[in-house]
């Protein structure tokens, strides 16, 4: 084994050594800055956010890697443990807009202003990005601790609140419980080959004609084992308990990142492992194929119609989350290069429309000290900007034009109905209609009803405002030139399946 | 010789009784020691695996196992220190009285 | 014939300490039951020639993770001695579901027994020869720090540590009301 570490193995690196690098500063830049400008880590962290997306994305404008090639030789690297394609990229920019979005939402809570705060935060978009281009069960996994066990102190950082220990509690719980069972299965796959990386796996399977029954029954039981770990990160239904209450307990900005970067992490690892073909081919017959969909179109309807009675806008926004969740699993049960670009193109937008709304939600509930749905009353004339932007965001996650979530919705009912699953289609359009009741419901809060306090207004500070205008962009861009950003994921889709041709 | 299957039962079984320790208990500390079980029986399927796989040249199944000590000691420390400190509050760590973040 | 004795008393040994973690009333004796669980799964590795493993079994397992856990268990020390049951309100439900997943995954696996591993053909593998994994300790840390290898998965379990350490201080860090 002679190391022969090429160019582009350093350039399929470049996110994680740069968050790496981000890490080491923030935490010495913590012990050297005055307590009253502790505001800055932040800020660094932000800016260093920013200057690793931009270099991500020039280094691939410069250096054309990752390529779209398909072929799976040229893009494992690092002896098979990640896959340095289009698809990651695309993941990469999801995490890092992620990061540096949270960042400067976090700036106007006081009691996050620490330098733990933010390493935990990027360490957690380390651990994110590893599932994002992972291509081997062994790396997939060690990724996945690492973000897990990052999010499970972010959910109980404000140790002086007691919503926010028990939401810590409950999150590491529910978690090493999915990521054991998760391991087992994991092992069971290990124990049938001998072998870890995902494409090498998928090929013994796909070189079978006949897979003796005995064997798909073991790969059935792993297949189950994984959906639990992999439908706990995404909060599928089963495996939502935690959802509601760990967004509702935790830091709020902290909120917006495990809706949207945790859950794009887990569709990340989603699809790369089933899409690969290690499961056994998807067909009628396969019976986690029909497991899949059975949970796509219960995470879908539960998290919509619990979400109409909640009172709490975290909470509402919780279940809502786990209703986006069933749709962007539409994409994923269709297991074609469109339905994959589809989930890849909602989850990109899901980005901005979500920390959009919960940045909102960290702003007000700062000022006001309460969540509550009834609180936010008045809100459009105590601050016309959140109300508005709080609007779009609402907007943008019930799917109506010109928004971001209307194309997101669009490329997966389509990538539905050409897949032959229109009645699938039809049920996620019947319930973007229900959804649209309690997304209304909650601008009619913020618009139509007074309070007693409307002459007191809530201020933005400037970092927070520079994030939700970023958001607002995006959501309106994504909405009205979806084209070359569809593409783009159309073309990374494909390296999803390149066992499949 | 011992076949392949009887440390996979034993595996099974361990899996199982940490499984219902997590599903059963009330006290954190004893779920967290239910997940424990979960992981060495998971870590003894990979030794089996290794040490009767096809390849038993390649340690993989070891060096995952090493893996999965590394994790579990990582979480072991964070959930002591999330219940230490729920413990702050409510002197209690009984995961079915966490009710607060219930409407 | 001695072996198999020595596995199925390691093993039933095991099993009985692992029930007593999930069933016994007092914390306390669960966590060193839990000690004593850990230990047969040393042994058992010890039976698959994975000495290297063992050792690391002792020294995190029983010399860490236990042991952090009566630490756990003495500073929250109201809850070690308690009338109460210590199951929650679906003990009943929790047992049904434990055992149908034991009966499931061994079912599964006596189905399989002839033929772990995939391809290897009909009859259940004998395990390899032990000069053959002779060196599969200095090959295992060889692979950690292989570029070809798990160099990447071993330097993110750094961060991943260096992420536990700092939340896990964070979060048990007593706060006074100047520093919250």
């Amino acid at each position: 084994m002679s190391p022969n570490i090429t160019q582009s193995w350093v350039l399929a690196l470049v996110p994680e050594i740069g968050l790496v690098i981000l890490l080491a500063a923030v935490l010495l830049y913590d012990r050297l800055v005055k307590p009253e400008e502790r505001r800055r880590v932040g800020l660094l962290t932000a800016w260093g956010a920013f200057a690793i997306l931009v270099t991500t994305l020039g280094l691939w404008l410069a250096t054309g890697e990752p390529n779209n090639a398909t072929d799976i030789g040229t893009s494992l690297m690092w002896g098979g443990m990640i896959r340095f394609d289009l698809i990651a990229l695309v993941f990469h920019v999801i995490f890092l807009v992620a990061l540096m979005l949270t960042a400067l939402l976090s700036l106007d809570v006081e009691h996050l202003q620490k330098g733990e705060y933010y390493a935990l935060l990027i360490t957690a978009a380390i651990g994110f990005s590893l599932m994002g281009a992972s291509a081997d069960l062994i790396m997939l996994y060690v990724a996945l601790e690492t973000a897990s066990i990052s999010s499970y102190i972010l959910a109980g950082f404000a140790t002086k609140d007691p919503r926010s220990s028990e939401a810590g509690m409950k999150y590491f719980i529910y978690g090493a419980f999915a990521t054991g069972v998760m391991l087992y299965g994991m092992s069971l796959l290990y124990g049938l080959t001998g072998q870890t990386n995902l494409y090498i796996l998928g090929s013994i399977f796909g070189g079978f004609q006949q897979i003796p029954t005995e064997v798909n029954a073991v790969v059935i039981l792993s297949a189950v084992m994984i959906m639990v770990g992999f439908g706990f990160k995404i909060s599928a239904v089963p495996f939502h308990f935690w959802t509601p209450d760990v967004y509702e307990g935790s830091p709020t900005p902290f909120t917006g990142y495990v809706s949207t970067a945790s859950k794009a992490a887990g569709f990340a690892v989603f699809l790369r492992v089933f899409t690969t073909g290690v499961l056994g081919e998807p067909s009628d017959a396969s019976m986690w194929w029909a497991m899949l969909i059975a949970i796509t179109v219960i995470t879908m309807t539960l998290g919509n119609f619990v979400a109409i009675f909640q009172k709490n806008f975290k909470r509402l926004l919780a279940y809502s989350s786990i209703a986006q969740a069933g749709y962007a699993l539409i994409g994923l049960v269709t297991l074609s290069p469109d339905g994959s670009s589809a989930t890849m193109y909602y989850l990109l937008m899901y980005i901005f429309t979500n920390i959009a709304a919960f940045g909102v939600i960290t702003i007000v509930s700062n000022r006001i000290g309460s969540d509550e749905l009834e609180d936010f009353s008045g809100l459009s004339r105590r601050s016309p900007y959140l109300a508005l932007v709080m609007m779009f965001a609402l907007l943008s996650l019930s799917g109506i034009p010109p928004t971001a979530g209307f194309f997101g919705k669009f490329f997966l009912f389509r990538s539905a109905v050409n897949a032959g699953l229109w009645w699938l289609a039809l049920l996620g359009i019947l319930n973007a209609f229900v959804a649209l009741y309690y997304y209304l419901s909650a601008v009619k809060y913020m618009y139509l009803y007074r309070s007693e306090n409307e002459d007191d207004p809530i201020p933005v500070s400037r970092g927070a405002k520079v994030g939700l205008a970023f958001s607002l962009f995006f959501i309106f861009y994504l909405g009205i030139f979806a084209g070359p950003i569809f593409e783009w994921t159309r073309t990374a889709a494909d390296a999803f399946f390149v066992l499949a041709r | 010789m011992i076949p392949l299957s009887w440390y996979l039962l034993v595996a099974a079984a361990l899996f199982s009784i940490g499984l219902y320790g997590v599903l059963a208990r009330r006290n954190a500390v004893a779920i967290l020691m239910g997940v424990e079980l979960m992981l060495n029986a998971v870590n003894i399927n990979l030794v089996a695996f290794w040490r009767y796989g096809r390849f038993p040249e390649q340690p993989v199944g070891l060096a995952w196992a090493v893996f999965v000590l590394t994790v579990a000691a990582a979480e072991a420390a964070v959930g002591l220190a999330l219940i230490i400190s729920i413990y702050r509050h409510r002197d209690s760590v009984v995961a079915e009285e966490m009710d607060t973040l219930k409407n | 014939m001695i072996e198999q004795i020595i596995f199925i008393v390691i093993s039933l040994f095991t099993l009985m300490m692992g029930w007593i973690v999930v069933s016994n009333n007092n914390l306390f004796h669960a966590a060193l039951a839990l000690m004593a669980s850990f230990l047969g799964v040393a042994g058992l590795y010890v039976m698959l020639d994975a000495g290297f493993l063992a050792m690391a079994q002792l020294l995190v397992y029983i010399g860490a993770i236990s042991i952090l856990i009566i630490f756990a268990i003495m500073l929250t020390r109201r809850m070690m001695q308690t009338e109460e049951s210590p199951f929650n309100s679906q003990p009943g439900l929790a047992g049904i579901t434990a055992v149908s997943v034991f009966a499931v995954i061994a079912f599964i696996f006596w189905q399989m027994r002839e033929f772990w591993p995939l391809g290897a053909g009909e009859g259940a593998m004998p395990p390899a020869d032990k000069s053959i994994i002779l060196g599969s300790v200095a090959k295992l840390g060889e692979y950690f720090v292989s570029p070809d290898a798990f160099v990447l998965p071993f330097e993110v379990a750094s961060v991943m540590l260096l992420a536990a350490l700092i939340g896990s201080i964070w979060v048990a860090w007593p706060k006074t009301e100047d520093e919250s």
